[in-house]
């Protein structure tokens, strides 16, 4: 039996590095994904962008380029206050949305340590959501009404002799509907961080004599934060592209940037929607940058 | 069936050279380097198997040893060097179309089928797929050759490590592969196991004679299985020889301590003597190796009181002794902190006692000793 | 620790804020008892009556509340939803099987499909709109509102996907592939069947997103509506308290159907845990 081993002088550098084979099939397998989100998400934003400077007749746009549609955006105060009461709602809902969701993920997250209750309450959380989404903006007008359930049960309670007039058809309402369509969207990823906590750490805090607003600050807020962060961009991307809710609770009052996307669509002014919509995503994107920086989040994930 | 071609033995060496190969080998590894982040796992590996045997490769964890066995498997891909099994360059060859079976540390079995079907995958999912009277009976003959008669039905959940192991070896094995690759197959099994498959894994070998490469982190493992031993130090191959040869002369210091039973000393090296920090010693074998140290074998070692004459002698204070049954193994302590182990064997007597903190001589035969360098 | 205190408080927090998501279905599923066909969609309730029920199903007398041009609308939405689960969960699949290896351009990939997703509804629904006006495409529930239905369900597909890869043990594979078995042949007969339960659920994703889909349906689908859109074309004219019955209705429908999934989900679980104990040794 011989064992032999060789030292050649020139080592034969044999084969490639390493992915040659395998990054082909990746291309292959990957590429019906990206030609589609391509074709039918990326073509049609830079449509909108480029639109934006299309020169509107009537009922119909031409592709010559003029800055016109702008001008009419930004010399009217009617678009520019719709600018800002889209702003102002979004940083409203995100803060009542934040605010109202917190301790609920608190609890689901940190207090119920049950595998399956968890689940179960997130599952309730999800389940007003099988109801269409235009239904259950529907039935907001027979609660938030003058002769609404809210005002009916409050009167009952004694608490207040005059009906709420400020229920419906104001901002309020709007941000209401609001809150209530997609806090669950800031539970959910706050509960799933708050999850991960390892609750040995709560309990050396406890030992080292922390109380429970210590430990809030210090240890749970900042663990949850990648959470806040994901729920915050969640929020923000449908708050900021609604128009349904504000069309179906404010009356027409409260005009959102979406309001005016879906009215300029509807009179065929594509220019000017489109200008609105190259605000819209400009909002969005620095929205999205600003809180990526606040979290590192492909570290924490 | 034996390919030998008769042809000087070298052992190759981290700074050696050697002599031309032949293609007969069933496997040879030519230059293999593997990169992962930056840092070199494999590092100009070669070696050849030719024969059927069962080879151990030993090395330590980060030794590079699974890299290894992957690499030749075809799970990686060297990042340069080429690999030859059969006689042809597999190098770039998928795995699928290698004809090497491997046996994975955590089993992989098919969590989906039965005992039966895990065995017969092979068979039935090939290129060319056996019709199914031949997969029935090669399962049926695999499944009674590694002792797993009556579980056929039973999920892969509903069995035991040991039996799990044993589907995973069928599995390849009812494939006729020329070559088995095992990443540490008895890592997962408890010690009175292990112990038993070791033996069943060399009978089985033997019924069927076609080589076993096993990679194992245990010496005693690697020692008591293989017909010949590979040690993997660091991406590198550090010796490649018999289980008593190695043993008896290990090649460089690293192979010494991977073996668990040298005490290893640094120091400087010159033809009539080993100088250390302890002392300077004669020595009876000199290994020509790029790191210079001095090795003396645990079980050379003499304890004798203090201030005694001795050839050879160093002073260390006793620590504690472990009861290996048919060894016990006295750990001493220098006086700048090295421990010092010596191992008496029962069969020459019964042991002493020592007294905790006492010191005394470590004394032995300076042709006992290997200087290296 | 105040913990004590904090959990019942808590507790109750937490049912205040299940009964504040309930509301407008606990609203509604009362209004659709309302007194029919003169009752309309606001307290007080006149007279409890399932006559609302009666109308959805067509079997009311005649009265002058015209029925939810529910039917063909229902049956487009259903097809077009199943269109999208099908495809989406196909390339999030294929997708996320190629996120296995590295390669160039990975990241941006990622947020290319990610993008999808983040985008609302109005611009998506306006670019395609615009696409298809200047290029004379027509617009279709199963052309252009299929495209962006899937821009839409593909990230979610993937993710999904993603997630179950990062945790699915290879070694499976590259046992199979050492016994000689190709790699699409190993994918088929190993990989797939082991991520089956994560293409469900990426499946049942798809599909609900796209049934409830409306702000981009409302640009892409042309003259013939999906169901959202045909709920939101009633918004204009007068409201009835059909639409509650029918919004009562179809989620007890989505819920028996979770209900079923879930008891056969626990049932194939619980046969898997009865079969792992009867462990030999």
């Amino acid at each position: 039996m011989t064992l032999v081993t060789s030292t050649s002088a020139e080592v034969d550098v044999g084969a490639p590095a390493s992915n040659e084979r395998g990054s082909l099939s990746a291309y292959v397998l990957l590429a019906p994904a990206v030609i589609w989100m391509t074709l039918f998400l990326v073509v049609p934003m830079a449509m909108i962008i480029y639109v934006s400077f299309w020169t509107q007749t009537t009922f119909k746009i031409e592709p010559r380029l003029t800055l016109d549609s702008w001008q009419t955006f930004f010399s009217s105060d009617a678009y520019l206050s719709s600018l800002w009461t889209t702003l102002r709602i979004w940083l409203i809902v995100l803060v009542t949305t934040f605010v109202v969701g917190y301790p609920t993920a608190i609890y689901v997250g940190l207090f119920v340590r049950n595998k399956t209750l968890q689940t179960s309450l997130l599952v309730l959380c999800v389940i007003p959501f099988w109801t269409s989404f235009l239904i259950r903006v529907l039935a907001w007008r027979p609660m938030l009404g003058k002769e609404g359930a809210i005002n009916i049960i409050l009167m009952k309670a004694g608490i207040i002799t005059q009906p709420i007039e400020a229920l419906l058809f104001t901002d309020l309402s709007v941000v209401i509907g609001m809150t209530q369509i997609y806090v669950v969207f800031m539970v959910g990823p706050i509960a799933f961080m708050l999850g991960r906590i390892d609750p040995n750490i709560l309990e050396a805090a406890r030992d080292l004599g922390a109380d429970f607003w210590r430990i809030l600050r210090k240890i749970i807020f900042p663990l949850s934060l990648p959470g806040v962060v994901v729920g915050a961009i969640f929020v923000s991307v449908m708050v900021l592209g609604e128009f349904a809710t504000s069309a179906a609770l404010s009356g027409r009052k409260v005009n959102l940037l979406g309001n005016i996307i879906v009215t300029q669509v509807g009179s065929l002014k594509w220019a000017l929607a489109s200008v609105v919509g190259v605000i819209l995503t400009a909002i969005m994107a620095l929205v999205i940058a600003g809180l990526l920086r606040v979290v590192d989040l492909k570290k924490e994930l | 069936m034996i390919m030998a071609m008769a042809t000087s033995e070298i052992v190759t060496m981290q700074d050696g050279s050697s002599i031309v190969v032949l293609d007969e080998a069933l496997l040879r590894l030519e230059g293999i380097t593997k990169l992962f982040a930056g840092r070199s796992a494999l590092s100009d590996v070669r070696f050849s198997v030719t024969g059927n045997e069962y080879i151990s490769l030993l090395g330590p964890s980060g030794s590079g040893k699974t890299t290894l066995l992957r690499a030749i498997a075809g799970f990686e891909t060297p990042d340069s060097g080429r690999i030859f099994f059969e006689g042809a360059d597999v190098t770039r060859k998928p795995a699928h179309r290698r004809g090497i079976g491997f046996v994975f540390q955590n089993f992989a079995l098919f969590p989906h089928l039965s005992v039966f079907d895990n065995v017969a995958f092979g068979l039935r999912n090939r290129a060319e797929p056996f019709p199914e009277d031949v997969v029935l009976s090669r399962v049926k003959e695999t499944i009674d050759l590694v002792g797993l008669k009556g579980l056929e039905r039973r999920g892969v959940h509903q069995i035991s490590g040991g039996q799990k192991q044993r589907v995973a070896l069928a599995r390849t094995l009812v494939t006729k592969p020329k070559l088995v690759l095992l990443d540490e197959p008895l890592g997962a099994l408890d010690a009175n196991l292990r112990q038993r498959m070791r033996t069943e894994l060399r009978r089985i070998r033997e019924a069927l004679d076609i080589p076993f490469l096993h990679v194992t982190g245990s010496e005693t493992e690697a020692l008591s299985m293989g017909d010949r031993l590979i040690v993997l130090d660091a991406g590198r191959i550090g010796q490649y020889g018999k289980p008593d040869e190695v043993y008896a002369s290990p090649a460089t210091a690293n192979v010494a301590r991977f073996l668990n039973r040298y005490n290893v000393f640094a120091g400087t090296i010159e033809n009539d003597g080993f100088t250390t920090k302890y002392g300077r010693f004669d020595y009876g074998t000199r290994t020509p190796a790029s790191e210079r140290a001095y090795a003396i074998r645990y079980d050379r070692l003499s304890v004798t009181p203090s201030g005694g004459a001795a050839p050879a002698k160093l002073a260390a204070s006793y620590v504690a002794s472990e009861y290996l049954g048919s060894a016990m193994v006295h750990f001493f302590e220098t006086a700048d902190g090295k421990v010092v182990e010596v191992e008496h064997h029962l069969s020459f007597g019964p042991p002493e006692a020592f007294e905790p903190g006492r010191s005394y001589d470590l004394s032995w035969n300076p042709q006992d000793g290997i200087a290296f360098g | 620790m105040e913990s004590r205190v904090l959990k019942p408080i808590l507790a109750i927090y937490v049912a205040l804020f299940l009964l504040f998501l309930y509301g407008p279905f606990i609203v509604l599923g009362i209004l659709s008892f309302q007194q029919g066909p003169e009752g309309g969609p606001q307290f007080p309730i006149v007279e409890w009556s399932t006559f609302w029920y009666q109308h959805i199903l067509g079997l009311a007398p005649p009265s002058r509340v015209s029925p939810l041009p529910i039917g063909i609308s229902l049956f487009r939405s259903m097809t077009l939803a199943f269109m999208t689960m099908v495809t989406s969960t196909v390339l999030g699949v294929m997708a996320a099987q190629a996120f296995r290896k590295n390669f160039r351009g990975k990241t941006t990939a990622f947020y290319l499909i990610v993008l999808g997703m983040i985008v609302p509804g109005v611009l998506v629904g306006l670019g395609s709109a615009l696409v298809a006006t200047t290029t004379g495409i027509e617009r279709h529930w199963w052309s252009t509102a299929f495209a962006t239905h899937v821009v839409y369900t593909l990230p979610f597909a993937f993710l999904v996907m993603l997630a179950i890869f990062n945790r699915f043990d290879s070694t499976v594979e590259e046992a199979s592939w050492s016994l000689g078995v190709s790699p699409s042949r190993t994918f088929r007969k190993v990989t797939f069947p082991l991520i089956f339960p994560g293409v469900l659920s990426a499946m049942l994703f798809a599909f609900t997103l796209s049934y409830d889909e409306f702000s981009r349906t409302l640009f892409s689908s042309g003259r013939e509506q999906t169901l959202p859109l045909a709920i939101y074309s009633t918004f204009s004219v007068e409201i009835h308290p059909n639409i509650f019955a029918f919004g009562v209705l179809t989620t007890l429908f989505s819920f028996a159907l979770l209900t079923v999934y879930a008891v056969l989900m626990m049932l194939s679980v619980r046969r898997a845990r009865r079969v792992a104990i009867q462990e030999a040794i």
